[in-house]
């Protein structure tokens, strides 16, 4: 029992890191249709620059994942004015080229500017508590709480804001946005900006209980490929039950099924949910 | 628009040259070294009418993830070096003069193999340096007919076991860790263990080697598997399982850093037994990154000596100097390289010759016999047979919060 406990709650963790990840992922490419490869380097960055401006400036936790939210929020624009905004008309395979491009110039951009080793971020949060025989640290709970509030915010936004319908709207019909007035560039550099922001997010609250190092990004990308293809793409909702159904199969697998198996595990189930439900578990309606 | 486009990316490139600025100015011990970008060049020497240049080969990673552990091996060869050629070194009344010549191969053997062949024509090395036994291997194919000495920087027996007679095994076999590491563990801790190493090769390797062992020694493995830090974003799961079965020993390695995180979590997790480590991770490194002052955390933990705290009669000239150089604590790759330089000099010396690698190979025992005490940063007493260096298993434990060695009868 208790070790069943202790999984569910590791699997919740590591969960809430995916969907924050895959969320991000999600929402580009339900509004542009671009799969965003250079997600995973987003990520990354906000882990360094969270643990600069800890180092650098002395500051606290909170306010070194509130720049590193800015920094690479405006970031994802960059990226979206100088790479993706020029190649719009271009055919799609473009901008897949383009976001493998800017992946692999962000990581060598980092390995340049912090070295190649590991460094640890140190949390405010450490302490170990003690629920029910199960084994928690506040970072851990600080993950969890947190996922949860950012969806709920990020839920409240899109659906009861006019700036957060005209991205609904986008997302469900582009030209149809456009002839109602939405101005749809600035809707897709205000994607990109919640995009940057939720991968500073992640990868600020999940670094400490991992390392820093410049090919982090790769631990979550692929699984949030997986993620936001099981759940449909560009789906908001399935990128987060996504995660969660990832997370739980990973620490549930790894328990009663074999640690060695349990990437196969988590694929095998996307498989399966394919073959039944080929678009995903939340096709396309309404994001 | 172009205007206004520019001065974004100005002002985004400012601020990531601001944030990046002086990361390594502040006080994280964890943060290690990052100068060493601009350490890869190598000066020629200096040299004076009738004084001779002998080139030294290293093909090592430079850049990519190991990049660090690349810099860190060179770093000690480029100390010795630089103190051989103060004065250089006579061998059958000629001068001479070490130019090291450092090579990036990526970590990856196919490029230690070109990078050799490049070595040998362009600066006709008769020593070639690898840190890694791919790359080893690699050159392993051709380094008799070309006639060029490897000075092999891996624990790995399998390169001195094919009779190659141009190879020499710097560090100590790792084979030779598991029955100290077994002994030690058994009797402190009991007779359950779980292994955790890193997925790579090696780990499996010594997972090969050493739950066998415990199992003959009449111990029980009770969880063996192993975890791919290139892949886990959270140990936590794994080590819950591992902990489940409740053993009395971990057995984890890879990395320092990694392997730090995960001792700390299966301790948060409440594991109090003791740890094996591997012997690539070091405790002082991993120390670092728990930013802890003493090794509590790891307490109960077996691994190899670090450096810093061996015993050696050249040991502390050679950490003050490193550390006075490069502003850190230099691990056994430095310390290894350093004193492997010194040994294939005198080597030289005493074979009267710089361009014959049999006859420096058929003298390394007199070398080392040679080496004087201040530069003995290990003591290294014999060479094999295989050409394998000797020097004896260095183990320490964490006893009470501080590292406290271990002897190890031979």
């Amino acid at each position: 029992m208790e070790i069943l406990t202790q999984q569910l709650f590791n699997g919740l963790t590591i969960g809430s890191v995916y969907s924050l990840v895959a969320l991000g992922l999600t929402l580009v490419y339900g509004i542009l249709h671009i799969p965003n490869f250079a997600h995973g380097a987003l990520y990354m960055l906000g882990a360094y620059v969270t643990l600069t401006s800890m180092l650098l400036w002395d500051f606290n936790y909170w306010l070194a994942i509130s720049i590193s939210i800015i920094v690479v929020g405006l970031l994802g624009v960059l990226m979206e004015r100088l790479v993706f905004n020029p190649l719009k008309n271009a055919p799609p395979i473009h901008d897949k080229i383009a976001a493998i491009g800017i992946l692999l110039f962000l990581e060598a951009f980092a390995q340049l500017m912090w070295g190649a080793d590991y460094r640890s971020m140190s949390t405010p949060y450490g302490e170990v508590v003690n629920i029910f025989g199960t084994t928690v640290t506040m970072q851990r709970v600080l993950i969890n709480v947190g996922a949860v509030i950012v969806m709920i915010t990020l839920y409240l936004f899109l659906k009861k804001t006019i700036v957060g319908s005209t991205i609904i709207a986008m997302a469900q019909n582009r030209k149809g946005a456009h002839l109602v007035g939405i101005n749809t560039n600035k809707v897709a550099m205000l994607t990109f900006l919640i995009s940057g922001a939720l991968a500073a997010i992640a990868a600020s609250l999940s670094a400490p209980i991992n390392l820093v190092f410049p090919g982090m990004g790769h631990l979550v990308i692929l699984k949030a490929f997986v993620i936001i293809i099981l759940g449909g793409m560009g789906s908001i909702p399935g990128a987060i039950v996504g995660g969660y159904i990832l997370g739980f199969s990973e620490s549930l697998g790894a328990t009663y099924i074999s640690n060695d198996y349990k990437d196969i595990i988590a694929f095998v189930l996307l498989i399966i949910i394919l073959s039944f439900k080929p678009q995903g578990l939340f096709s396309k309606e309404g994001v | 628009m172009k205007i206004v486009r520019l001065l974004a990316f100005l002002i985004m490139l400012a601020l990531v040259m601001i944030l990046t600025g002086c990361i390594d100015d502040t006080s994280n011990d964890a943060s290690g070294e990052d100068e060493a970008e601009a350490d890869t060049d190598v000066e020629e020497p200096e040299t004076e009418e009738g004084e001779e240049v002998v080139n030294i080969g290293f093909s090592g990673p430079l850049s990519g993830s190991a990049a660090f552990y690349g810099e860190r091996s060179l770093n000690g060869m480029k100390m010795a070096v630089d103190e051989i050629n103060e004065e250089g070194f006579e061998v059958d009344g000629q001068t001479y003069k070490l130019n090291l010549v450092p090579l990036d191969d990526k970590y990856l053997p196919n490029e230690t193999a070109s990078n050799a062949k490049r070595l040998l024509q362009e600066n006709d090395t008769p020593i070639i340096y690898s840190p890694h036994s791919g790359g080893i291997k690699a050159m392993q194919v051709f380094n008799e007919e070309e006639d060029f000495i490897i000075g092999g920087y891996s624990s790995e027996p399998g390169i001195t076991e094919e009779g190659n007679d141009l190879t020499v095994r710097i560090p100590p076999r790792y084979d030779g860790y598991m029955e100290p590491f077994t002994e030690y563990s058994m009797e402190r801790y009991g007779e359950k263990i779980a292994a955790l190493p890193t997925s790579s090769q090696y780990g499996k390797d010594w997972s090969e080697n050493l739950l066998p062992y415990w199992e003959e020694q009449g111990g029980e493995v009770v969880y063996d598997s192993s975890i791919d830090f290139s892949k886990e974003t959270d140990f936590f799961t794994t080590v819950t399982n591992a902990l489940e079965e409740d053993p009395d020993v971990l057995f984890i390695g890879g990395p320092s850093e990694p392997t730090a995180k995960l001792a700390s979590q299966a301790r948060e997790l409440g594991f109090e037994g003791g740890f094996i480590v591997m012997d690539q991770a070091k405790l002082d490194e991993m120390r670092k990154v728990v930013e802890e002052e003493t090794y509590e955390l790891f307490e109960g933990s077996v691994g190899v000596t670090p450096l810093v705290d061996s015993e050696y009669p050249g040991t502390d000239e050679f950490v003050e100097k490193y550390r006075a150089e490069h502003e850190e604590d230099p691990g056994s790759e430095a310390g290894f390289h350093y004193v492997s330089l010194y040994v294939f000099m005198e080597a030289m010396k005493e074979a009267g010759t710089v361009d014959e690698p049999a006859e420096i190979r058929a003298h390394m025992q007199d070398g080392l016999e040679q080496l004087p005490e201040d530069k003995q940063v290990y003591t290294i007493p014999e060479i094999g047979e295989d050409g394998g260096f000797n020097s004896g298993i260095s183990m320490a434990a964490v006893e009470d919060g501080e590292i406290v060695p271990i002897e190890v009868e031979e």
